[in-house]
C-alpha cells in the first residue's frame, strides 16, 4: 500500500449481479472509483484478479452452494473490513423469501430432479453473516449509487458512515405522496428502510419491500391494519418476506407462531 | 492428462468457467462450466401475485431486468386477457429499446473489446482509448437514462406493471431523450469501426442455426409472438418447448437446448443474421457495408452485430417518443379480465430470445417456465470452443493461447449466467 490507497476487492456471489452493475453503471464516479483505490479483485468489471490481502471487501449475493460459503470464509480471513451489498447478501435475497420454512430440499428437486451436480454441492441460499462476520451492510435491491459511495467514501478514510434509520414512509411523505394504505393498497412502506427515495409510490405503485426491514418496524401493527384492510395471512405474508430473506423471519413467526 | 482451468471467467456477467481436457494431440473434453448457485425461483413465483412475479422474475438479472420484465409481462397478460393501451406499449418500447442499448454499450466497450485490444479492463484501455472510453459511458449513461425515466430505476424498476405503467413521463423528459438520442448514433457506430479494423481469426467457423423472434411487417424488431430459424421455418412461440428441448449436464446449473437435435445461437448474431436485410437507415448503410458470409459461421461478430443494433436502437427511439406523444392522456392500468389461464411471453432479451410461460389459477401463479439465452446458446458455445481447440492443438499451440481463444468465444456470445440458471419447468409445488 505505498501510495497509501486501500485494496478493496468486490465479489459476487449467488444473486442478480446489480450492486456490481449498479457500481460499473455510475458513469461519472466510475472512473474515480477505480482512482480512488487498489481495485484489486472485480470479476466483473476485469480480468487481472488478484486474491490478496485486503483493507476492504465489498461482497455481493447470497450463498448457495458449499463452495461459496468457504469462499466467503476465505475472503473474511484476508479482509479488515468486509461489507455485504445489496438485499442478496444482506439477507438472503428473494431466493431467501421461504428460508426458515422447510422444504427446500424438495423445491429443488422439482427444478432439477435427482440430477447430480459436478462441480457444485448446492445448499438452501443464505445471507453472507450465516457464514461470516459483517462489518458494515448497504442494504438495497439494487443498492442505491448514492448512498454507495456515500458509504464507500467513508470506508476508504477509515470511517464508519452514518445511516438513516427511518422507514420509506419518511421519504414518502417528503415526496408528498397520497399514502396508499388508507387507499386500502398492500404497502409495505411502514416495515422497509428506505434509501430508494420512496421509488414505487412515487409512481402510485404500493412499496415490495426491497430495501429490507427498517430497524424498529412495528411489524405487527401493520399486519393487523392489513388484516382489517382484508387481507388473508397468506397473502400478508407473501407480500412481507419476497424481499425480505432472512430479515422478517423473526418477527413474523413471533406473530404467526410458525413461518 | 493436460487441462487447461479458467475459474473465474471474468468480465461476464455471473459464476462460470471453462475447463479444456486434452489427452495426448486429442482434445477430451471442451465445457462451458455455469457455476452459478441455485436460486429455485420458479418454485418461488408459485402463489404469489401477477404484480408480485413481476417483481421477483425482473430480478433474474440485473443487465437483463427490463427483458424479464417485458417478457413476463406478455406471457401474464396473454393469461390474464388483458390488452393494453397503446401509449402503454409504446412505452415498453422504448424502455426495451433502453436496456439493449445499455446492454450492448456495456459489453461490446467494457466486456469484449479489451480482448481484441489486449487490456484487462475498459478502465486500463482508457489510458490509449481515452476518448472512446469517455464516449462508451457517455451512451452507456444515456442508456441507463431513458431505462431509469421509463421503469422508475436503472435497475428492477417496478414501474411497468402488470396491465401498464404507474406512472407515463412527461412531455420534457421525453423530447430530451429524442433529441439525445441522435447525437449518440457516431459513438455506436465507432464501435463498429474498432471491431470492423480487427483481424477476427476465422479456424473455429462453421455453419449453425440462429433464432429470434420475428417481429412482423417485415421489419426489423426485439418482440415478437412468433420465432424465426435460420433454416426459414416460422414457429408460433407458444411452441417454445419444441423450439428449445432442454436438457440437464452435469457441468452447468443451467440446462442446455438442442433444435432438432443441433446447436443453435440466439442474440444480436442471430437477429442480424436472420432480420438484417431488412434494416433501413444508418443501421441498413452499416450492414450492407460490414456484413458478409463469415458473420453466419463465426460468433465474434456478434460483437459488430451488437454495434449495428445499438445504431438501430439510437434510430429507433425518435418515432417511439412520437408515438408515446400522441396519446395525450394517461390510460389508467387496466384490470384482468379473467382470473385463470395461460401464456407464453417472448421478448428478445440483448443475448437472445427469452420465453416466460405462466399458468394462472384463482389469480395467482400456479406454474411457471422460463426460458433463457445464454441457456440456449450453451451448446454453440462449447461446439465453436471445441473446433478453436482442435485447431490450436494442431498447431502445438501452448496453454495460454488455447485459453484466451476459448475466452474470446465464449464472451463473444455476451453470456448472462445468473439467467442461465433459471430455466427448468416446474409442476406445481
Amino acid at each position: 500500500m505505498d501510495n497509501g490507497k486501500k485494496r478493496v476487492g468486490l465479489y459476487g456471489f449467488t444473486g442478480c449481479n446489480g450492486d456490481q452493475l449498479t457500481i460499473i453503471h455510475s458513469e461519472d464516479k466510475l472512473l474515480d472509483f477505480f482512482g480512488s483505490a487498489e481495485i484489486k479483485s472485480f470479476s466483473l468489471a476485469k480480468s487481472d484478479n488478484d486474491n490478496t490481502e485486503l483493507d476492504i471487501a465489498l461482497v455481493e449475493g447470497s450463498i448457495s452452494n458449499q463452495e461459496q460459503a468457504e469462499q466467503v470464509k476465505e475472503i473474511r480471513e484476508r479482509t479488515k473490513f468486509l461489507v455485504a451489498i445489496g438485499n442478496c447478501s444482506c439477507y438472503g435475497g428473494i431466493q431467501a423469501m421461504e428460508l426458515g420454512g422447510g422444504g427446500w430440499d424438495k423445491r429443488f428437486r422439482a427444478v432439477y430432479g435427482d440430477n447430480f451436480f459436478e462441480l457444485r454441492t448446492p445448499i438452501e441460499s443464505k445471507p453472507i453473516d450465516v457464514f461470516v462476520h459483517v462489518d458494515f451492510y448497504i442494504p438495497g435491491c439494487p443498492i442505491d449509487a448514492d448512498q454507495f459511495f456515500y458509504c464507500f467514501s467513508h470506508f476508504i478514510r477509515d470511517n464508519v458512515p452514518a445511516f438513516p434509520d427511518h422507514p420509506v414512509c419518511a421519504e414518502c411523505r417528503w415526496k408528498e405522496n397520497d399514502c396508499l394504505l388508507l387507499k386500502g393498497i398492500m404497502c409495505v412502506g411502514p416495515l422497509t428502510a428506505s434509501g430508494c427515495g420512496a421509488v414505487c409510490p412515487s409512481h402510485g405503485l404500493p412499496c415490495l419491500g426491497c430495501w429490507g426491514p427498517v430497524d424498529e418496524a412495528n411489524v405487527s401493527s401493520e399486519f393487523n391494519l392489513l388484516k382489517e384492510k382484508g387481507f388473508s395471512i397468506e397473502e400478508i405474508k407473501n407480500r412481507f418476506r419476497i424481499h425480505t430473506g432472512s430479515g422478517m423471519m423473526k418477527p413474523l413467526k413471533k406473530i404467526l407462531g410458525v413461518l | 492428462m493436460r487441462e487447461i482451468v479458467v475459474e473465474p471467467l471474468a468480465r461476464v456477467e455471473g459464476e462460470g468457467g471453462i475447463t479444456v481436457q486434452i489427452e495426448g494431440s486429442r482434445v477430451k473434453k471442451v465445457r462451458f462450466d455455469i457455476l452459478e448457485g441455485t436460486r429455485l425461483i420458479e418454485t418461488l413465483v408459485v402463489g404469489k401475485t401477477p404484480e408480485e412475479d413481476v417483481s421477483i422474475t425482473c430480478r433474474i438479472c440485473a443487465i437483463c431486468t427490463i427483458s424479464h420484465r417485458y417478457a413476463a409481462l406478455r406471457g401474464l397478460e396473454k393469461a390474464l386477457g388483458i390488452e393494453i393501451p397503446p401509449k402503454a406499449h409504446w412505452m415498453r418500447s422504448l424502455m426495451h429499446m433502453g436496456e439493449m442499448l445499455e446492454s450492448h454499450s456495456l459489453h461490446v466497450f467494457f466486456l469484449a473489446l479489451p480482448d481484441f485490444l489486449g487490456y484487462p479492463s475498459a478502465v486500463a484501455m482508457a489510458e490509449k482509448y481515452g476518448e472512446d472510453v469517455l464516449k462508451a459511458l457517455e451512451l452507456k449513461k444515456f442508456a441507463n437514462h431513458i431505462m431509469k425515466m421509463t421503469s422508475g430505476r436503472m435497475i428492477h424498476g417496478e414501474n411497468p406493471t402488470v396491465g401498464g405503467f404507474g406512472k407515463y413521463l412527461d412531455h420534457t423528459t421525453l423530447l430530451n431523450i429524442k433529441k439525445q438520442s441522435q447525437k449518440y448514433i457516431p459513438y455506436a457506430e465507432r464501435a463498429l469501426e474498432i471491431l470492423a479494423s480487427l483481424e477476427i481469426p476465422d479456424f473455429y467457423e462453421m455453419d449453425t442455426v440462429f433464432m429470434c423472434c420475428e417481429p412482423g411487417n417485415n421489419e426489423f424488431g426485439i418482440v415478437g409472438d412468433q420465432i424465426r430459424i435460420s433454416t426459414g421455418e416460422v414457429v408460433d412461440s407458444a411452441e417454445y418447448k419444441k423450439l428449445t428441448n432442454e436438457f440437464f449436464v452435469s457441468h452447468s446449473a443451467a440446462k442446455h437446448c438442442l433444435y432438432k437435435k443441433k446447436p443453435y445461437t440466439v442474440g444480436a448474431l442471430a437477429r442480424v443474421n436472420n432480420l438484417g436485410e431488412r434494416l433501413k437507415g444508418q443501421a441498413g448503410k452499416l450492414y450492407k457495408k460490414y456484413w458478409n458470409k463469415r458473420w453466419l459461421k463465426n460468433p465474434i461478430f456478434n460483437n459488430h452485430a451488437q454495434a449495428i443494433e445499438m445504431v438501430w436502437a439510437l434510430e429507433q427511439i425518435p418515432g417511439y417518443v412520437d408515438n408515446i406523444l400522441k396519446y395525450k392522456k394517461d390510460p389508467p392500468i387496466v384490470a384482468p379480465a379473467r382470473t385463470e389461464g395461460s401464456g407464453v411471453g417472448s421478448v428478445e432479451a440483448p443475448r437472445g430470445t427469452l420465453y416466460h410461460y405462466y399458468q394462472i389459477k384463482d389469480g395467482l401463479v400456479a406454474e411457471s417456465n422460463f426460458i433463457i439465452p445464454t441457456g440456449q446458446s450453451l451448446e454453440d458455445i462449447e461446439k465453436y470452443m471445441r473446433k478453436a481447440v482442435e485447431n490450436l492443438l494442431s498447431q502445438d499451440a501452448d496453454d495460454q493461447t488455447i485459453r484466451y481463444h476459448c475466452e474470446v468465444i465464449a464472451r463473444a456470445y455476451d453470456p448472462c449466467i445468473s439467467c442461465s440458471t433459471h430455466l427448468v419447468q416446474v409442476e406445481h409445488v
